[in-house]
């Protein structure tokens, strides 16, 4: 050891270690959230300028994520309230956190309106002439569609708002939730494909944003406990996290094929269209991919107890759920965008995937930030 | 002997403890095993969050039972489905494929949580000694309402006045030693606690599956006996029923007189019998011409209904009942048939030979019974030199009638 080394002098109590305040931890983090955020906005705005429609897919994608993400912690959060659920107890603050990114969802889901004519064909003009269209515009046309959009995610936010901060109006949240989320799926993701319809679709959709929101909580909850944060999450908030992402991912699944099988099986020709393109494409790899991702991997990873309260397995079965997530997001919004062809992937769906992490970021760490001391010192592991 | 035994085996050891809430029964089971008490098991209305872990219990080993009998129920689901539907019994349904996977999805699913709820229950009966029983072991009255019990065992060297006080401070309600008869805990799985019953009972599903072992292995060309649950019979009148009100009495009337029966044909005004023949053979006139698509028609009838017995050339030499040493057929290439008019040997493949010939009517159309005349004819033709010399030593110039025809 070197004598002659100079040490500085903490100007903290020295009798304590020293640890970095929470502010100082959020600082690291809002960092790199910042730097992914403007480089998802760089891509997303090369790709509306070089390849619009392909870009406006991804927004809507990315949109429509953040959306989940938000209503995922708010339908978590419900749920527990009118359960009285106590287990939750510790991971709660995260919970809370994730509305935060419904007002930004919003606003990208609004800034369809410039984009509209590329995604749906109800925007475009020649719908009035189409057969199969004109009908259906009384409920799909800008005005109205739009509205509705500010409509439900006004309600989200109120609603929300009030279970957030006061606890109240769980039951009332799930209510209101029960009925835009189903109009919410047919309107911004059914309605992509002109003639196609499934009257699953919204509890698919659902399943999938609550699978997600599982995962998303868990990956908080397990973050925040390694800095520190939330010491009192201990190994049962993890296996019941475990089950609960074990259990929805086969909710999923099951979902899935209730969709898939009764279209498969009845072959009636309205409604193939997008499942054959499915099975006999180069969309095919990432059609068995998707039920992989969200079902296959998460129930292999997670089907034993230990591997449900073991951290690292969690993280990566929560991160696969996440890939699974976009990817069936992707397999929902692209091919009718796309009209069909070949899958594609590049700088949209990059920027895309990199804007839901930083802005996921931005607009929850704040929020978490309010319900803890910032300057509460925390000892890293 | 066997008293002295039984006074060492009845040294009280062990002990129990009672209390009013879960809470408290926790904090005792954790000072007890901070104090080196064996916990022997704790007995509760309900379960207790975190009483695994203060116990010490290890992880429990029936999940792996649950996952066997899961894989159990996912191949046998699979396996039922895939060899009924592709190889025992191949059908296509609906245009899908035989195995057709994602239709087999929910009965797959359902039976392996099925086989995987009931088999992990079962392995919980069978590896815990559980079985029904009468004499139920008495452990304290409030288990199953409000109170929340432990057994423990004495730590050597610490008396049970120590224990007592010591809970009590805890919050236990009474705590007390329990007397219990070791001779009495039958090591033997037909021990007393057991009804022979219960033990019967248990070997009727054994018994069910063994009768069931036949089906297995049924004869499949034999019929199946049907069960006749009234919809072979139906209500309306059939029609070789009586009947009440109709004329004859019967469902079926017969056709008004003079009723000709059609199918676009003109009947036949002929009987059988060699007089109708030969009055064929005069009014009747071949209707189709030779030509070559009339002629090949003719020669495939022929080769299917006739040559059997005729020869393929009409000679009887490649017939198969000649070689056979049956009766010969008519020579259809002899001038006894080659004299005959096209109407006569039309009455003969319509109403058959005088010997052993059948008439063919009913099996061959009149169109192909005249168009297999045109056939007979070139073979009359192509055979005419050769057998000539032999044919007219052996027949009359004339027809005989005596010789009749035997076609």
């Amino acid at each position: 050891m070197n004598s002659n080394q100079v040490f500085t002098v903490p100007s903290r109590d020295l009798t304590r270690p020293q640890f970095p305040t929470l502010a100082e931890i959020g600082e690291k983090f809002r960092l790199a959230a910042v730097t992914l955020t403007g480089l998802g906005f760089l891509m997303i705005a090369i790709g509306l300028a070089t390849n619009p429609a392909h870009a406006w897919a991804n927004v809507l994608i990315t949109a429509f994520n953040l959306a989940c993400v938000g209503l995922g912690g708010l339908f978590l959060l419900a749920i527990q309230s009118t359960t009285g659920a106590r287990w939750s107890d510790p991971i709660l603050k995260a919970h809370r956190a994730m509305p935060a990114l419904l007002p930004i969802a919003g606003l990208m889901m609004l800034s369809l309106w410039f984009g509209a004519e590329y995604l749906y064909p109800w925007a475009r003009p020649e719908a009035h002439s189409d057969h199969l269209l004109h009908g259906r515009l009384i409920w799909l046309n800008r005005p109205f569609f739009f509205g509705r959009i500010l409509l439900f995610f006004s309600l989200w936010m109120l609603v929300g708002r009030r279970i957030v901060q006061h606890g109240k109006g769980a039951a009332v949240f799930i209510l209101v939730f029960g009925v835009t989320f189903v109009v919410a799926n047919f309107d911004w993701i059914m309605s992509l494909e002109a003639g196609w319809y499934s009257t699953i679709f919204a509890i698919y959709g659902f399943s999938g944003m609550f699978l997600q929101g599982i995962a998303i909580v868990t990956i908080s909850a397990i973050v925040l406990r390694r800095v520190g944060l939330l010491p009192e999450i201990s190994k049962a908030q993890n296996h019941d996290l475990g089950k609960l992402l074990f259990a929805f991912s086969c909710f999923w699944a099951y979902i899935w094929l209730s969709q898939f099988l009764l279209i498969w099986y009845a072959n009636i020709p309205e409604e193939t269209g997008p499942i054959r393109l499915m099975l006999n494409s180069r969309w095919t790899p990432f059609f068995y991919l998707n039920l992989v991702l969200n079902f296959g991997l998460p129930f292999v990873l997670l089907l034993q107890r230990k591997a449900k309260t073991n951290e690292t397995v969690l993280m990566v079965a929560c991160f696969i759920v996440l890939a699974g997530h976009w990817l069936d997001l992707y397999l929902m919004v692209l091919p009718p965008v796309l009209k069909g062809a070949a899958p594609a992937f590049g700088l949209s769906e990059a920027g895309g995937v990199l804007l839901q992490f930083g802005l996921g970021h931005m607009a929850c760490w704040p929020v978490f930030m309010k319900d803890v001391n910032p300057e509460q010192e925390v000892p890293q592991r | 002997m066997k008293s002295t035994d039984r006074t060492e085996l009845m040294v009280p050891t062990r002990f129990r403890a009672s209390f009013a809430a879960p809470g408290l029964l926790l904090e005792a089971v954790k000072r007890l095993k901070l104090d080196g008490y064996r916990v022997i098991d704790t007995y509760t209305p309900f379960p207790v969050h975190g009483m695994d872990e203060a116990i010490g219990l290890k992880p429990s080993r029936l999940p792996r039972a649950c996952l066997a009998f899961a894989l159990l129920g996912l191949a046998i689901a699979l396996g039922v489905q895939i060899w009924t539907s592709a190889y025992d019994y191949p059908l296509v349904v609906g245009g899908k494929p035989l195995v057709a996977l994602p239709a087999f999805v929910p009965v797959a699913f359902e039976l392996t949580v099925l086989l995987a709820g009931l088999g992990v229950v079962a392995s919980l009966f069978l590896v815990s000694g559980m079985r029904p029983k009468f004499k139920v072991p008495n452990l304290h009255p409030g288990v199953n309402d409000d109170r929340f019990v432990v057994a423990a065992e004495i730590r050597p060297g610490a008396n049970f006045e120590v224990v007592q006080s010591m809970l009590a401070d805890l919050g236990a309600l009474e705590t007390e030693l329990l007397v219990e008869d070791r001779l009495e805990k039958g090591s033997s799985i037909l021990d007393r606690e057991a009804t022979p019953l219960a033990f019967i009972l248990a070997f009727v599903p054994a018994i069910l599956a063994l009768a069931a072992l036949p089906l297995l292995n049924r004869d499949y060309l034999r019929r199946n006996v049907a069960w006749d649950g009234g919809m072979m019979a139906p209500v309306a009148y059939q029609s070789f029923d009586a009947h009440p009100s109709l004329p004859g009495g019967q469902v079926l009337q017969s056709p008004p007189k003079g009723t000709v029966s059609r199918l676009g044909l003109v009947p036949l005004a002929y009987g059988p019998g060699k007089p109708q023949a030969e009055r064929a053979g005069r009014e009747l006139m071949n209707p189709f011409q030779p030509t070559q698509e009339n002629f090949s028609r003719g020669k495939l009838v022929y080769e299917r209904s006739c040559a059997a017995c005729h020869g393929r050339e009409g000679d009887n030499n490649s017939s198969v009942i000649v070689a056979r040493g049956l009766l010969a057929p008519a020579i259809l290439v002899s001038p006894v048939v080659k004299n005959m008019p096209d109407g006569q040997i039309f009455h003969v493949t319509t109403f058959g030979g005088p010997q052993k010939m059948k008439g063919l009517g009913d099996l061959i159309s009149r169109d192909d019974r005249w168009k297999v005349i045109l056939y007979i004819r070139e073979l009359q033709k192509a055979a005419g030199p050769k057998p000539a010399p032999a044919a007219a030593a052996a027949a009359p110039s004339a027809p005989a009638p005596s010789t009749g025809v035997k076609p």
